[in-house]
């Protein structure tokens, strides 16, 4: 379980765009948490750990976890214990970040899924296997989510 | 903007500045889990025991005389026992269900299992619902039969119409209880599942 360690970025990204307070940030962190834990002995390393890590992370915040998130709609980045403070960052990314968060949130669960892992530049077949329907299936449904997204970044 | 640019935006992110030691993140794994299921599964045994410890507030020995008077003993024994094997079926197969789940699946065929799960309750709430439904039958029967010479007809009509009322109000409040449950826990989930698979209809 060392590996979390190193790539607990993977799962704070999954909070960040399924939840909109620090609170409900870390209630999900600690649900995949002990998801990865409890799941752990059926890791058969066939995929990378990180692979492994996307699939429990993502299944734990679209089908497992409880509390509501459309209490807030939309939120301020910062507001969720995210700051860029790198000096050398570009202003410019950093609003789009900001803005990028922001549309993502607005969007339903499994398109948040779906653009979540276009982002992170997963195949399609990863994506497919990820969410149990078939690649012609996930890229129909992802035109459909970037065609939201786009619409929700440039109104 | 093309979204292109968002994404090299999300991939030159920073990391996360408050990164989890590995101490705490074993601390959070030795933490009870929330998740949907294990409600389900709670509401699950609750409903189980509740429904079950009845028999220790009610004044079992009182009714059972009733239900003698009006020849109904042996009903109530096999009806009892019989219910009570069909529970602790459920209670088994409830728990199954449970241990079946885990995140390494799909997700759909998470949420198919964890909708699956709550059917299985549902039945249960099923079952109980025309136990209690079947019981009450019986009973008004067997009243009415033991009764038939001392009651007026208009008397034997009103009990009937009364008792069935009191029924019906009783079964409806039991269910609404129920889809307001299962409907506040399972309604996202429910959606979720729809959109996954409303394609592979088409």
């Amino acid at each position: 379980m060392n590996d979390f360690g190193k790539n607990q970025n993977i799962v704070h990204k999954v909070c960040r765009i399924y939840t909109t307070n620090q609170d409900q940030h870390n209630d999900l962190f600690q649900e995949i948490a002990i998801q990865l834990w409890k799941n752990y002995s059926k890791f058969r390393g066939d995929s990378k750990f990180s692979t492994w890590m996307y699939r429990v992370a993502l299944n734990t915040a679209i089908s497992l976890y409880r509390k509501s998130t459309r209490t807030v709609k939309t939120q301020d980045f910062s507001d969720v214990g995210f700051k860029i403070e790198s000096v050398d960052y570009d202003d410019t990314q950093d609003q789009q970040l900001k803005a990028l968060y922001n549309a993502i949130r607005n969007l339903n669960d499994i398109d948040k899924a779906l653009v979540f892992l276009y982002l992170e530049d997963k195949p399609y077949r990863e994506i497919a296997e990820t969410l149990g329907i078939s690649e012609v299936n996930a890229r129909v449904k992802m035109n459909r989510a970037k065609d939201k997204l786009k619409k929700i970044l440039n109104p | 903007m093309d979204l292109s640019h968002y994404k090299k935006a999300w991939e030159n992110q920073p990391e996360e500045k408050n990164k989890i030691s590995d101490i705490e993140i074993y601390k959070m794994t030795q933490s009870k889990s929330i998740s949907i299921v294990k409600w389900i599964f709670i509401i699950g045994i609750l409903e189980f025991i509740v429904l079950n410890s009845v028999a220790f507030f009610v004044d079992l020995d009182a009714a059972h005389e009733e239900y003698s008077k009006i020849g109904l003993k042996n009903f109530i024994i096999y009806s009892e026992i019989i219910a009570h094997i069909i529970a602790a079926i459920f209670v088994i197969i409830f728990y199954l269900n449970y241990r079946s789940i885990n995140t390494v699946e799909s997700t759909k065929n998470l949420m198919s299992k964890i909708l699956k799960t709550r059917k299985t309750v549902k039945l249960y709430v099923l079952f109980n619902l025309v136990y209690m439904f079947f019981f009450m039958i019986v009973v008004i029967i067997s009243v009415v039969q033991t009764n038939l010479e001392s009651l007026t007809s208009k008397q034997m009509i009103l009990f009937v119409i009364g008792f069935a009322i009191f029924c019906l109000i009783v079964l409806v409040l039991v269910w609404l209880f129920y889809q307001l449950l299962y409907g506040i826990l399972l309604r996202k989930l429910n959606k979720n599942y729809k959109s996954l698979s409303e394609l592979e209809v088409k």
